[in-house]
């Protein structure tokens, strides 16, 4: 769908983004993550076409450019109007005609669950009804790409369920969204991309699927710490780990763990757990902005 | 195009005008028509109420537009630029509810005035519309020029540098200009860069010998437009070439329009939280 290439992109002396290529497909739900300053709406901003690249492409790979819908990070909004006007307003400007106008807010807002809000002032709003609004805006005149930042920022519990579902919805229909968030748990259930930016820079690329099933371990808790026999343990095989009452097999050593679990046995130790894991993204987070 | 044009002019038109910025123009509008227009004091003839009024709408143009373009620069307007095919369609919705909420004011002046005003006849008032139109337009689009929205870099200096260069160059007179270019050429002698002291001394002489100002002459060409408007509506008739006068203004209007698209068009949208 979005081909970036080579994308620089300097504010003053800050680099705020270095070098970034990175495909967005039709389709795909695309999760950005990185530290607070890593170049996540420096990216949106760029692909939403409010910035220029310094240096580098950013081009529709079917020589056509999507229509875009975009959720900024900042709630702000214009205050005085209600937000029926306002959603009104953005589906004019998405192009809906005066007889279809009605039926896009009220589906927009059924969506985001604020029916029951239509007639309010925006500036009476709260944080989390403002990032329901934001995400029912960006989806007026459905776009075929989304661009969410931060969308669940604000949001209690219970929202946060619901706009992960609503993310789901819209993939399933064939949307395509670019979502950033610091939940890690929240870009694992809605994505089908990873991407993490780090200083400006792209730091890992790669299918969520791929990403969560690569390096898998298995994990053993034993009853009590485990420092009396770490030694004789680790010395089983150079990927196992031992840590506190934890002992990690990773590779080949996986097969060990017969072997493992009877030398624990054999030294009085209770196995409290044995777990076959795969990496976490808080594990790929880390490892990537380190 | 129209659409979304004639969408964000409602919008911005309705926003400023219910603002405390949309109240205060128009208590400055009635403060102007109390001092300007007092009904107690003589009707003022026609001439008088044109010019006075055209010149208010130029003067609140430029302010209008300028805190127009203030309020189009905020954050909350980003998903509205993502929506538009083209941002042509922003500056654009920005001059035009500019112009209609300035028209407001001076409608409601224009109104107020002619409480023991002059008898406009149906000439003048056919009259009015170009003659008030075409300053306006160019004063709004000057302001998107000064404004944060639409200045690049140094762009709103080089614009104003070049106005100010030009109506510094109108009050040059043929004289100044001579002893300028008399000292100039001493100072070329004494270096003993005979030939160009030769051609200053020479160009002195004939600054001297012309009639007229030529130079203040052909750096205030750029605002003759606006002295023709002020001489026919003070003659009470237009000449030929005065006739022209509200075409060159809104050529003027149109190319500073197209050079702040072009800027706006070109530029990363930073806009104010």
């Amino acid at each position: 769908m979005i081909e970036i290439r080579n994308v620089n992109k300097q504010f003053f002396s800050i680099r705020a983004l270095d070098n970034i290529t990175l495909n967005i497909q039709k389709g795909e739900v695309v999760g950005l993550l990185g530290p607070n300053g890593a170049g996540k709406t420096t990216l949106f901003k760029l692909i939403a076409g409010l910035l220029h690249p310094d240096n580098g492409q950013i081009r529709p790979m079917n020589g056509r450019w999507p229509t875009i819908g975009y959720k900024p990070d900042r709630l702000l909004f214009p205050n005085r109007l209600r937000i029926s006007e306002y959603l009104a307003m953005m589906a004019s400007l998405s192009g809906a005609q005066a007889e279809d106008r009605e039926r896009a807010v009220f589906n927009a807002l059924v969506q985001v669950d604020l029916v029951s809000h239509a007639d309010k002032r925006i500036g009476d709003c709260s944080k989390g009804m403002r990032q329901r609004l934001g995400l029912a805006q960006a989806l007026m005149g459905n776009p075929t790409l989304l661009l969410l930042d931060e969308p669940s920022n604000g949001l209690d519990p219970n929202g946060q369920v619901e706009m992960q579902n609503l993310i789901k919805k819209l993939h399933e229909a064939g949307k395509t969204v670019v979502i950033s968030s610091h939940q890690l748990d929240e870009i694992t259930a809605v994505c089908t991309q990873l991407v993490i930016l780090n200083n400006g820079k792209l730091h890992y690329q790669n299918s969520m699927v791929e990403a969560l099933t690569i390096s898998p371990h298995t994990l053993i808790q034993a009853d009590r710490d485990l420092s009396e026999i770490a030694d004789i343990v680790r010395a089983q095989h150079p990927e196992i780990q031992v840590q506190g009452s934890h002992i990690q097999l990773r590779g080949e050593a996986m097969q060990l763990r017969r072997e493992i679990l009877a030398l624990l046995l054999q030294s009085q130790y209770d196995v409290l757990h044995v777990e076959q894991k795969h990496v976490t993204l808080a594990e790929i987070y880390a490892k990537a902005v380190r | 195009m129209i659409q979304r044009i004639s969408v964000l002019t409602r919008y911005f038109s309705k926003s400023m005008l219910f603002s405390l910025s949309g109240v205060l123009y128009l208590l400055l509008t009635l403060a102007f028509w109390f001092l300007v227009f007092n009904p107690q004091q003589q009707t003022p003839d026609e001439a008088y109420y044109q010019l006075i009024i055209g010149g208010f709408g130029a003067a609140m143009a430029f302010l209008v537009a300028l805190s127009m373009a203030a309020r189009a620069n905020t954050a909350e307007h980003y998903p509205i630029m993502v929506r538009l095919q083209s941002r042509v369609e922003m500056v654009t919705a920005v001059l035009a509810s500019s112009l209609l909420l300035t028209l407001f004011y001076q409608l409601v002046l224009a109104l107020l005035a002619l409480v023991n005003g002059p008898d406009l006849t149906l000439g003048h008032i056919l009259e009015l519309p170009p003659l008030w139109l075409a300053p306006m337009l160019v004063a709004a689009v000057l302001a998107l020029h000064a404004s944060d929205f639409i200045t690049i870099g140094w762009s709103r200096i080089y614009v104003f540098g070049v106005l100010a260069i030009l109506l510094f160059g109108q009050g040059l007179q043929n004289d100044s200009l001579a002893s300028l270019s008399t000292s100039l050429s001493r100072y070329a002698l004494n270096q003993g860069w005979i030939g160009i002291s030769t051609r200053l001394e020479s160009y002195a002489t004939t600054l001297n010998l012309t009639d007229g100002n030529v130079v203040s002459r052909l750096f205030g060409f750029v605002f003759w437009p606006f002295q023709a408007m002020a001489e026919a509506i003070t003659n009470g008739y237009f000449t030929a070439n005065q006739a022209l006068a509200p075409a060159i203004l809104l050529l003027y209007a149109t190319v500073l329009f197209l050079l702040a698209v072009d800027l706006f068009a070109n530029k990363d949208l930073e806009f104010t939280e």
